[in-house]
Formats: C-alpha cells, structure tokens, sequence
C-alpha cells in the first residue's frame, strides 16, 4: 500500500491548491478526483458560466449600441458556437491545472474515494480498486445541485450543470429559484432575447445582499433585460412535455420552453464512508469543521462547499490552503473571516464584509457613504453610469467595515474594498489615498469623502 | 405650569441617588405613573414615577451623576413653558474622594458625607481608588511645571495621542523639562514603535479611547482592532455601587467577625412526600418557607443567635428579623421579613414569596433590605452538595442551604435511599461557643425532620 502524507479528496477550486500547497511544503501528495480536474467551479460553474455571459453581455452591449455611435443593430449570435467555446475555455484550463499538479510532483488517482479507517482511503474506479494510506486527509468533495422530488424528469427540466450543457438556447425560460445562479443565468439569457420568468419563494431575489443593492439589481434586471420576477410565489403543479414546461404560480399558468431549477445545492458526502472515519455530518448533511479546518477527526481537514458557509470557490481556495498548511506545518493559521461574494448578473454585484441590515442587527452604529457612477466621469466615458458604490464604516473610528459595488466591473472593483477592510483601513485613509482617473475605482474614493462629509463630486447632505 | 422633579428619598439611611438612566427624553409626554428614570443606591437600582403629567421638559442631572436627595432633576410642564435656568449637572464633575470615603465606612446605612452639591459616580479607570488607579494617558497642557509653561508642548502631545501612547513616561528636554516634539519621536523610536505593525483603525480606536499601544501584550504580527479591543476590554472599570457595597461589607464582616463552622444533615424525606401531599390538596409551600419557620422557632429557643456584638457589648434583639439571600444578575439582596416569629407558615410563605418577586423586578425599597438579625443564603436550587456563607454585618450567625440530594442513609441496619439536604451555620465566634452553634443547628435540623410539627403548622 502506498502511503501519503496528505489525500485531497476532490479536484474542485479547494482540493487542487491544497494539494500543490501541500506539495511546496514538501508533503507527498495524493489527489483524488472522481470525474474532471477543475470540479464544478472549472468545468459546470464558475468559468463555463462566465464564458457564455461575457458572450450574451457583448450582445446585449451591441445591440444597444446606438448611442455609442456604433451600428451593429444587425449583430447575431450562434449559441452553438458560445458553447463550443466555452468548452475550449474549460479544457483549456483544466489541461493547465493538470500540468500543475504533475509540475508539484501531485500524484493524482481517477476514482471515487471512500474512507476504510482514519488512515486508509480505497479508490474506486472503472479500472479496479487502490488501497492508498493517508497521515493527514483534505475532504473537499464540494456541493451538487438539489433537484428536489416535485420536479419532473424531463429533458426541458435542468439544473446548472445540464443547462451549461445545452446547444441551444430557448426561446423563453422559467427559472426557479431567484439566489445567485438563478438571477445569473436569468441575465444571460434576458441579454440574448430569451423570455425569462424568475419565481422566488423568498420577499426578494438574492436575499443576502444589501438592501439599496438589491433594489437596483431587481430594478436594473426587470427595466433594462425585461425580466419577469415573481418573489414570495412557489411554482406549483409543475408538467413537462415535449412542447412546454408549465407550473402554476400566484393562480397564474407559466409555459416556458425550459425549466432551470436554481435552488441551491447539496453536500457530497454519500460515497466517503464518513462513519469508517469516525465522522458525522450534522443535521444539514455538511461536515462540521473548527476555525483551523479540522474536523472531529484531528487528522482529518475539511474545507469548502462540504463544509457548509458562502458556497463560493475563492473561500474554499483560501480554506484549501489555510487547511494544506495546518496539516503540513507546524503553525497553525485560521480560516480568513473576510469573505468577498461577487454576482455575474446584468449589473454585477460585488460585496464585502458587513451590511447596513447587519449592523442594525449588531446594533453596531455606523456611518455610509454612498457614490453613484452616474457622477463618475469614467463611468459616463464608457456608457456604464447606472449602480455605485458603498462604504459601511464605523462610526466611532471610521475603521470600514463593509463595502457593496453595483454596476459596471463591481465584481473586480470589490478586489480593492476587500484589501482594505482587511488592512483595517478607516475612510479618511481609503480617501487620501491617490486613485487613477479616470477609472471606476475612483467610486471608492469618492464614497469615502461622502461618508466623511467632504466629497468633491457631488453635494454634501447638510448635516443635521 | 412646571413641576420640578426631585431625587426621592427611597429609605431612610439614603441621603444621595444616583440617576442611571433616563426612560423618558426631552420632549417626551409624561402620564402619571410613567417611570420617569432609574436610581441606584447602595442596594439596588429603583425606577422613579412620576407624580404630574405633561411633557418632560428639560433634564438637568444627566445620567450616571449623583445628586443629595431632593435635589430638582428636572422639569416637567406644558411644551413652551418657561423653565427655570439651572445649570446641568453631569457625571464629568467628579469628585474621586467620597468613593474612597465610602468604600471605608462601617455600614451603608451612614453615607459618606456630601460636601457641596454634586457627588458623581466616577466611571473611567482615572477615576479608580486603591490599587488600580491609573494616570491620565495625555496630561493636560494646562498643568504647569513652572509658571506659564506646559509639561508638554501642543505638538508633542498632538503626536503622543495621535500615536495612541502614553505619554507620561517621557522625559522632557524642552525648557523647564518640557516634551518637546523630539523627545516624543526619540521615546517611540526606543520602544521600537516603528518597528510595530498597527493597522490604520486599530490605531484609530486606541488613540481615541486612551489605550496605549506601547503597553500591549507580546505576540508577533500586526495589532489589530481585535488586539486594541481586547486591551479595552481588559481596561479596569468601576464597579457598580451596590457591587462596591457587597465588597466592602463582605470584607468587612469577614476580616473582622471571626467565623467557624458547622454542619448538618438533615433528612428532608418525610418533610418533601409532605410538602408533596400539601400541594395535591391545594397549599403550595416551598422547602425555603419550611426552613424560615424552623429557623424563626429555633432563634426565639437560642437568643443568643440572634444578638449582635460589637467585641465589647452584645445586643439582645428582641423581634427576629429574617434576611432571605436572592440571586440576581447584578449581585445579590437580602430582602427582610420582619416580626418573623409572629408569622405562620402561611404568612411566611407569602412575605418570602412577595418580596423575592419585588426583588427579581428591581422594585424592593432600601427599608426593606435592612434591620435583619440572621440571614438565610438558599443555594438548593444550584445543585451543590454544601458551602459556607459570609454572616451578613450586624448580624452574629447565618444559615447556608444546600440542595436535597438523593443519599445512602443507614436507617437501623439497612441502607435506604433518602433526601438529604445540608445545612452549614456560619457563627460568629466571639458570642456563639461551639455548642451552641451545635445545638441551635441541631434544633433547626430536628424540626424539619419531625413531620407531626408540619402537621400542625400547615
């Protein structure tokens, strides 16, 4: 029996830099992936999906593109060929990250891993199985979408992954489910023609946001890409056939061409053999984890989408590393606390750290400052003057503490926020400091003069 | 027309109060009844009513200051009325002494004497008496070391603060021995300040609430606002009047009362199947009514107990007088029943049940905290096995109540499971002789355990 002194189990955006991470740190590594290199987020998530909306986004630019003195009314697109591409983009990058892990001396085993004790993992695959033994294990088998019961099999009726799968595009879409991945593939779509309805059981779509960015969003995707949102409704009596998929909602009988079920996703956890591990998951099916990434187990890690929290791959990336080095060294380093979430609808939305709601919740007090790109003279130059910019910071200290952009590039613009709510900076700093002009991130600068009461490019609300 | 609103007298040994806290804001419309703000004295905090209705005008005692009783703080009248002009009286106009002067006094039924008008409740650790006084981080400019000039120079003491260090440490080579700029960059260049990683708001937040960076604890990497608020939070902080009063009569009773100690164990099997039957018929007792009534009967047997002693002469107490320890988040008070050997087991039950609940609402009158001869601390519902109590100042003994925990007893040659509850009599040595701290606990413990008294009684 081979035996490693770190297994990864799973390839996603986590388990493929904890183990190069572990490999620098002079580990031997074993990676074990049961499908592609790249998990969800390379192959049926974060890239695909970006891939095709930098496509539709484009289009849609084009197609309104009369008033930037362009005439490319007539533009067209060929999904096919969108498809084809992003799966070249995919390939791509899953060749790179092959190249990566066999460059860090990453041995890595095509198979299903499942735990037979602390220390011994088998390796299942078409070819047979491998008994490998592990010192330390990195579980980071991800999350899968749900597709609860009340849903018809039917090929008008798909998750994201089978969506990414399409040739075609629809005619009209149903999206069920108004969190991240619905409201971005609800985008995409809307900016290629398609007639999209969103039906959200929750009072708004993307209920964790802001609440002024939330308006803007919903405002922005009903007014501008025409898209239809029903919240506080359930689809009821859902029935595909070969013409339609239709469903009830609020009374109303919705038809559509295609179903996209958008309501969240689950842990994978069934095939491990956790209990041979000494481990349980709790009562949400995710394994539990202390701030350190380790399990009940203490040689055992987890981190990422199995582990619960944000579902995003750059905090299972950063938990992957935090986890290679606690496992490799003998310093031990926490899970970062401040995590960026970033939307790839039509506005983006980037947020960082706390919200205003949060803050009435802490009974925190604070001050905001709040800069629209419509005064921004960059914004304006490239045709983007709808959404802005927003600090939270404290009101004692000035120390910010949260950060939401919405609009052109929020999804990068965030990049800076985050640097400085972990840096601690306070809001005086963030506006002495000197940013390029004209560029977008200049909104940054300009909402911290609005919170201190001092901004150059728009008019200081008199102070009570 | 405008009613003045005064600190009440809420008991006859307060002759100050302190305001905690407004309820109602300028502006606010008043009713009769409405509690208006909230004092504490030295045992407990109290809400005040209002007498008039109208709308609450002005508040001159701001929160947190202490004011002689009487005192007007504030006004009440129909908006737009003229009000007096008074000056506002803020927890700022400190005086440190008088804490110090009442943390020293025998009891807190004579107050310390109130010189001039205010009084304030210090609360910043500058304020502190005793071991954990602290300097000021920033002395002010205005304390000179010779006529006309500063201990330390308006740039020198803008870059100490804006460092967030102290700056008292620093010798000055200005005139006269004043800080000078230089001497401040010279001080944080030698105690490796440049050499600190301090974030931007960590900085900030230390500077604003006088933490000294210099004085934080070892460790690598940068100080963070986590750091700073630690620091802060492990910042010395003045306890509470009535958490003084507890430390200061604690200490005194026990330092000066030579304390010893006696237990027993009382069989409360019999008493709790009674206590049982009792509420199937419709009378609930709790196991506390039943000890208060041994108790009240055994002192009036053994007076002794219930004497006082200064060292040199004892005072008989004629009435028992029985002080009930009640747990609350504050702190602990000691509500009293008078005239307790007078009472049934009825009555008992219900001036215990009375006064624990005026207790837990915050509502309880100083008058109905003093005046105890003998105390009993109750801690049967905490699950412990026994513990000794401190006896309560003016008092010679107190009875400390632990739970009733199923125990192996020998009954004739078997061993039987039964409730067994301890009973520890702290007495105070200088009048109370072993014996008779025996004997009394053994009367307490005998009554209990005979089930034909209950009987009679309930």
């Amino acid at each position: 029996m081979e035996t490693f002194g770190v297994v990864v189990i799973g390839a996603g955006p986590g388990g493929y830099p904890a183990a190069i991470r572990a490999a620098q740190l002079g580990a031997s590594v074993a990676l074990v992936e049961r499908e592609f290199l790249g998990g969800t987020c390379l192959n049926y998530g974060c890239i695909p999906s970006k891939a095709l909306i930098h496509t539709s986004d484009l289009y849609a630019q084009m197609k309104s593109s009369a008033s930037l003195g362009l005439k490319a009314e007539s533009a067209s697109f060929d999904y096919s060929a969108m498809a084809e591409r992003k799966d070249q983009v995919v390939r791509s990058l899953r060749n790179g990250v092959r190249q990566l892990l066999a460059g860090n001396g990453v041995k890595v085993f095509d198979g299903t891993a499942s735990f037979e004790s602390r220390k011994r993992i088998v390796v299942n695959s078409s070819a047979g199985s491998t008994v490998i033994g592990a010192e330390k294990t990195i579980i980071a088998t991800g999350a899968t979408s749900s597709m609860p019961g009340f849903l018809p099999r039917h090929a008008r009726v798909v998750e994201s992954r089978a969506f990414l799968d399409l040739k075609s595009a629809p005619g009209s879409a149903l999206v069920l489910g108004g969190g991240v991945i619905g409201c971005e593939f609800a985008c995409m779509l809307a900016q290629l023609g398609v007639r999209v309805t969103i039906v959200e059981i929750l009072e708004d779509i993307v209920a964790f946001l802001d609440a002024d960015v939330r308006r803007e969003l919903r405002r922005q995707m009903e007014k501008t890409l025409g898209i239809r949102i029903l919240t506080g409704m359930s689809l009821e009596s859902i029935t595909a056939d070969e013409h339609a998929v239709r469903g009830t909602a609020g009374g109303e009988t919705l038809e559509a061409d295609l179903l996209l079920a958008a309501l969240g996703r689950k842990p994978v956890t069934a095939e491990l053999g956790l209990e041979n591990a000494g481990l349980k998951t709790n009562q949400h099916g995710f394994i539990e984890v202390d701030e350190y990434g380790v399990t009940q187990v203490s040689t055992i890690y987890a981190i990422g989408d199995v582990t619960g929290g944000p579902q995003l791959a750059h905090a299972a990336t950063s938990q992957g590393l935090v986890a290679a080095e606690n496992a490799c060294t003998r310093q031990r380093r926490k899970n970062e606390k401040l995590i960026p979430y970033c939307v790839f609808t039509s506005p983006e939305v980037g947020t960082v750290g706390l919200t205003e709601q949060d803050a009435v919740k802490q009974g925190r007090e604070v001050k905001t400052g709040k800069f629209n790109f419509g005064a921004l003279g960059k914004a304006l130059a490239i045709g983007h003057p709808s959404g802005f910019v927003k600090w939270i910071a404290d009101a004692k200290t000035e120390q910010l503490l949260g950060a939401q952009a919405i609009g052109i590039q929020a999804t990068d613009l965030i990049a800076e926020a985050t640097t400085a709510i972990r840096a601690e900076l306070t809001a005086t700093e963030l506006a002495q400091t000197i940013h390029c002009h004209p560029t977008l991130s200049e909104a940054w600068m300009e909402a911290a003069d609005v919170l201190l009461g001092e901004p150059i490019h728009t008019i200081a609300r008199k102070r009570g | 027309m405008v009613r003045a609103i005064t600190m009440p007298k809420l008991g006859q040994s307060e002759e100050v109060g302190t305001l905690v806290r407004w309820r109602k804001r300028v502006g606010d419309t008043v009713a009769k009844g409405d509690i208006l703000f909230e004092i504490e004295t030295d045992k407990a905090i109290l809400e005040v009513e209002s007498f008039f209705e109208g709308t609450l005008l002005k508040t001159v005692v701001q929160e947190g200051a202490t004011v002689p009783i009487n005192t007007t703080v504030g006004f009440v009248g129909d908006p737009g009325e003229a009000i007096p002009e008074m000056a506002a009286v803020s927890p700022e106009f400190r005086k440190p002494e008088p804490l110090a002067a009442s943390m020293q006094g025998a009891r807190p039924a004579t107050p310390p004497p109130t010189r001039g008008m205010i009084e304030a409740r210090p609360e910043q650790p500058a304020a502190l008496v005793g071991a954990v006084r602290e300097p000021p981080l920033h002395p002010t400019p205005s304390a000179p070391v010779a006529p006309g000039v500063f201990r330390i120079s308006p740039r020198a003491a803008k870059l100490a603060r804006e460092s967030a260090i102290n700056s008292a440490p620093i010798v000055g080579t200005g005139p006269f021995g004043r800080i000078v700029e230089r001497d401040v960059k010279n001080y944080l260049d030698s105690k490796g300040y440049y050499q600190l990683h301090i974030t931007p708001a960590a900085k900030r937040l230390a500077a604003k609430e006088g933490v000294d960076v210099l004085s934080l604890d070892g460790g690598h990497g940068r100080i963070t606002v986590t750091r700073v608020e630690r620091a802060i939070s492990e910042k010395p902080q003045t306890m509470s009047r009535m958490r003084q009063t507890i430390a200061s009569r604690l200490t005194e009773s026990f330092t000066t009362t030579p304390h010893f100690f006696v237990t027993v164990a009382v069989d409360m099997t019999d008493l709790v199947s009674f206590r049982i039957e009792l509420k199937a018929q419709g009378a609930s007792y709790t196991v506390t009514d039943f000890i208060l009534k041994a108790v009240a009967l055994s002192l009036v047997e053994f007076p002794i107990v219930n004497s006082t002693t200064d060292g040199r002469n004892i005072r008989w107490h004629g009435k028992v007088h029985l002080g009930l320890a009640v747990n609350l988040d504050q702190g602990l008070v000691v509500p009293v029943i008078r005239d307790a050997e007078e009472l049934s087991l009825a009555e008992l039950h219900d001036a215990a049940t009375e006064l624990i609940a005026k207790a837990r609402a915050g509502k309880l009158t100083p008058d109905e905290m003093g005046g105890s001869t003998f105390t009993i601390s109750n801690m049967g519902m905490m699950d412990i096995e026994n513990f000794t109590a401190i006896i309560n100042p003016g008092e010679s003994a107190i009875l400390a109540v632990s739970s009733t925990l199923k125990q192996p007893a020998v009954m004739g040659d078997q061993i039987v499971v039964r409730d067994i509850m301890k009973m520890t009599l702290s007495s105070d040595h200088r009048i109370i002789d072993g014996a008779t701290a025996a004997r009394f606990a053994n009367a307490i413990k005998q009554k209990l355990e005979e089930i034909s008294l209950w009987k009679r009684l309930a």
